[in-house]
């Protein structure tokens, strides 16, 4: 009898303790903001939504800790440890042993991550080439020993190798093997594994039981592709979606803070608004218009128009929250002194300046803000809508004096200077990137900071680089606009969200629903 | 009858490589490079021209049109630009849905549209035809995606008897699940257009002197409605069914986005998005090909409702 009783209540108790498991949900459903899957490979993708899911399936070297945009959180990923030379121009990893790669594709190796650094500087593999151009070499030791060379010394190597675009470390047999078909089955070692694409539909993952850092609490992941708005938040309230890309207004923000069960975030890294100003084509070329232009732009205004929930006003030529970042005194809001200048220049009747436009509903309706804005002034902005590839292919043609470009780059402060005002990145000229306003005037600061060890000193060359630029006026920076997340609130991330380099939120083995 | 199918398919085939060559020019006149968009705003120049060069855009603009006919010819679509993954697999994997959307939309229309007309068209200037040509109008001018949105509030929000998210997850129920509110949508809209011609239709056939004399010989009023008048006025209904299944193919991008449905109106929005010249171009030929069927399909039904068609 006293077994049976002791049967019963072991049986009871074995049952009360499964049921919260039981109960517990362990598929996460996301959706994102595009009608479709790109490319599925990390070095070949630019495409946020794509960038943000492969963060889950691959690992870097390095990691900025999940949860946080900035650089000085950077800790051990592949690499458990690091080392490097006085001028800290050659650096020897060491390679976390018993990382498995996904499939049959054995143990990660110093060789895989050769591969992965070759192959992201490849510029017919890689869109990610030209931030790897300082690797001289990258070459395997031993078997757990990488030694990554620097043509010079750079800000931040480290940055480099996180787990943003070319840091990205692949699997060598599983890349060699599967070809341009790694893009359609990619290979990493991260904590999901990549199961299936449904067209338009969507990319299933799931938990990668032996990962290092031990096996996920969600066992599979949905990542949906819903380009709808509406749907998304339909979806997330009736309880199909757990997570789901939002919109960047202050509206959308309070409708979902009302609903039951959802969570709402605002995150970083915020993209910066800014006006680039062709300095070397006219009217522009007159700084004294430009300085107009920069006077009649109310960036009280702009964030009321967008949101305070969902942005806040720019303090530099390079988005706030950067390594190097320097607040600086941006012109104040003065139409008065805007018609003045522009009297001055010879247009006592105003200036019709003629812009392209991308029809990107976000960037639209911000170069809408501002025509409003600069109308006041008498400068009237000759607004050329086309859709949004062709928009980037013309102002890379240097058919637009004025580009209206929302972007942020590798939180360093180097990454937005050299790629938008160092004179080598300027639009014509075979390094081409998005310097838009050719601007020339911080090229000795920009270079010499790069190469300067000591990162007191860099940062006063970064500052100085900055105010130059500023008063310059090579661009007029208004506001930053921040990623908005809605998720339910049943799931724990696993970390305290500030923000996510990847635009996408990090999930990781320690994400895991509490009811 | 063979005649004339095989005049309908050499007409057909002379519109598909007129087609080809329209599809090849189109594609290109379009500003925007597939490879910007591929790899994105932080691709240096060389990337750029480097993928350009693997994907042949580099060569000359007649080598490129020559290896695209042949290669049409010859039944090779090629892979997408964006994804790598073969086109023609793309477009069969979402076809069946654009399809069963389609027909189903259909189905609706005509249940729904031919009474409704003809139940007009009977009460003309009575309660009922007002009632029925202003529901109508209302369809016709209420936009798909809003009218998407109403049918989720209320049946999948509110009532919860219908997923958001309309996708088949295997069972024969929840596929039915899965089109229903879709296929209301695009159905509605498709019995408006239907309702309006069939009203005007029958208005004309009902005064036509055999429907006199069919009533005078003491023929059912049942049967001279449905068989004597709805029969004769079966041509240009069948006519806007014919054309609207062609627009309806097309027009299905709206209701597939808001329901998060596969199909080809997405696929080509979003191949266009990213000027994805391989993937647009069998799209487009697709289209043609869809719109061609459903034509020769209209005029082989003309056939059956008019037997004078036949005898031409």
């Amino acid at each position: 009898m006293k077994t049976i009783w002791r049967s019963a209540v072991l049986s009871l108790l074995t049952i009360l303790a499964a049921t919260p498991a039981l109960a517990q949900k362990r598929n996460l459903v996301v959706a994102a903001a595009t009608a479709d899957a790109g490319k599925l490979d990390p070095h070949l993708t630019s495409l946020g939504a794509d960038k943000g899911m492969l963060n889950w399936i691959f690992n870097a070297l390095v990691r900025i800790k999940p949860g946080q945009v900035n650089p000085e959180f950077i800790e051990p990923d592949l690499a458990e440890s690091w080392t490097a030379n006085a001028d800290k121009t050659e650096w020897t990893f060491k390679i976390r042993k018993g990382v498995a790669c996904h499939g049959n594709y054995g143990e990660f190796t110093a060789e895989d991550a050769a591969y992965s650094l070759k192959r992201a500087a490849d510029k017919a593999r890689s869109a990610f080439a030209g931030d790897l151009a300082s690797i001289a070499s990258a070459d395997v030791v031993d078997s757990h020993a990488l030694k990554v060379t620097l043509k010079n010394p750079i800000p931040s190597l480290l940055g480099l190798l996180a787990n943003y675009h070319g840091g990205m470390m692949v699997c060598k047999k599983a890349a060699e093997e599967l070809g341009e078909s790694f893009a359609r089955k990619p290979i990493g070692t991260g904590p999901f594994m990549f199961v299936e694409y449904q067209a338009q539909q969507f990319v299933k993952l799931a938990a990668n039981k032996s990962f290092f850092r031990g096996a996920p609490q969600i066992d599979e992941i949905t990542y949906r592709y819903m380009p709808s708005d509406a749907t998304r938040d339909l979806a997330l309230q009736s309880g199909e979606l757990d997570m789901v890309f939002g919109r960047q207004t202050d509206q959308w923000v309070a409708r979902m803070r009302s609903v039951k069960g959802v969570k709402v975030a605002s995150i970083e890294p915020a993209e910066l608004n800014m006006l680039h100003l062709n300095i070397k084509a006219k009217p522009l070329d007159d700084i004294r218009v430009r300085q107009a232009i920069a006077h009649a732009i109310d960036r009280k205004g702009m964030v009321q128009l967008l949101g305070d929930q969902v942005s806040r006003e720019a303090v530099s030529v390079i988005p706030n929250g950067n390594l190097g970042t320097t607040t600086l005194s941006l012109p104040a809001h003065d139409i008065a002194k805007a018609k003045q200048l522009l009297s001055e220049a010879g247009y006592p009747n105003g200036l019709t300046i003629k812009v392209i436009v991308s029809t990107h509903p976000t960037l639209s309706k911000i170069t809408e803000g501002l025509q409003a804005q600069l109308q006041k002034a008498g400068i009237t902005l000759d607004m050329q809508p086309v859709d949004h590839p062709t928009w980037h292919q013309q102002i890379r043609k240097d058919l637009s004096p004025i580009v209206m470009y929302q972007a942020f780059r590798f939180p360093v402060a180097d990454s937005y200077l050299s790629l938008f005002f160092h004179s080598a990145a300027a639009i014509g000229s075979p390094t081409a990137q998005t310097n838009f306003s050719h601007c020339d005037v911080a090229d000795k600061e920009i270079e010499a900071a790069r190469s300067e060890p000591d990162q007191a000193k860099q940062k006063a060359l970064w500052k100085t680089a900055q105010e130059k630029v500023a008063a310059a006026l090579c661009g007029v920076p208004f506001s930053e606009s921040l990623q908005v997340w809605a998720w339910s609130d049943a799931l724990d991330l696993g970390y305290d969200m500030a923000g996510s380099l990847n635009l996408v939120p990090d999930l990781t083995e320690k994400t895991r629903f509490v009811r | 009858m063979l005649g004339y199918l095989v005049r309908r398919t050499v007409l057909a085939a002379v519109t598909g490589i007129a087609v080809l060559t329209l599809a090849f020019c189109i594609v290109r006149i379009l500003p925007g490079k597939p490879s910007h968009v591929i790899l994105g705003d932080f691709a240096s120049q060389a990337a750029i021209e480097a993928l350009d060069k693997r994907l042949g855009l580099d060569r000359p603009i007649w080598v490129q049109y020559a290896d695209f006919m042949r290669k049409s010819v010859m039944g090779d679509w090629g892979t997408s630009m964006v994804t790598d993954r073969p086109v023609v697999d793309e477009i069969l994997r979402v076809l069946p849905w654009t399809l069963e959307l389609t027909v189903a939309a259909l189905v609706i229309g005509i249940v729904l549209g031919v009474p409704l007309g003809v139940w007009a068209a009977l009460r003309r200037n009575g309660a009922a035809d007002y009632a029925i040509r202003v529901a109508s109008l209302l369809g016709l001018s209420f936009p798909a995606f809003v009218s998407a949105v109403l049918l989720l509030l209320l049946f999948s929000i509110q009532l919860s008897w219908f997923p958001v998210i309309s996708a088949r997850t295997g069972s024969l129920s929840a596929w039915a699940q899965s089109l229903a509110l879709p296929a209301i949508n695009l159905g509605l809209i498709n019995a408006a257009y239907i309702t309006r011609v069939t009203r005007s239709a029958m208005l004309e056939v009902l005064h036509e002197d055999y429907v006199r004399t069919a009533r005078a010989k003491g023929v059912p009023w049942s049967a001279v409605v449905w068989r004597h008048a709805l029969g004769n006025a079966m041509i240009p209904i069948v006519t806007v069914v014919g054309l609207f299944l062609g627009i309806l193919i097309g027009n299905s991008v709206l209701t597939e986005i808001v329901f998060n449905r596969p199909g080809l109106g997405k696929l080509i929005v979003g191949a266009l998005n990213q000027r994805d010249y391989t993937m647009l171009q069998a799209l487009m030929v697709t289209y043609t090909l869809l719109v061609v069927a459903v034509n020769v399909l209209t005029d082989l039904v003309y056939g059956v409702v008019d037997p004078r068609v036949k005898l031409q």
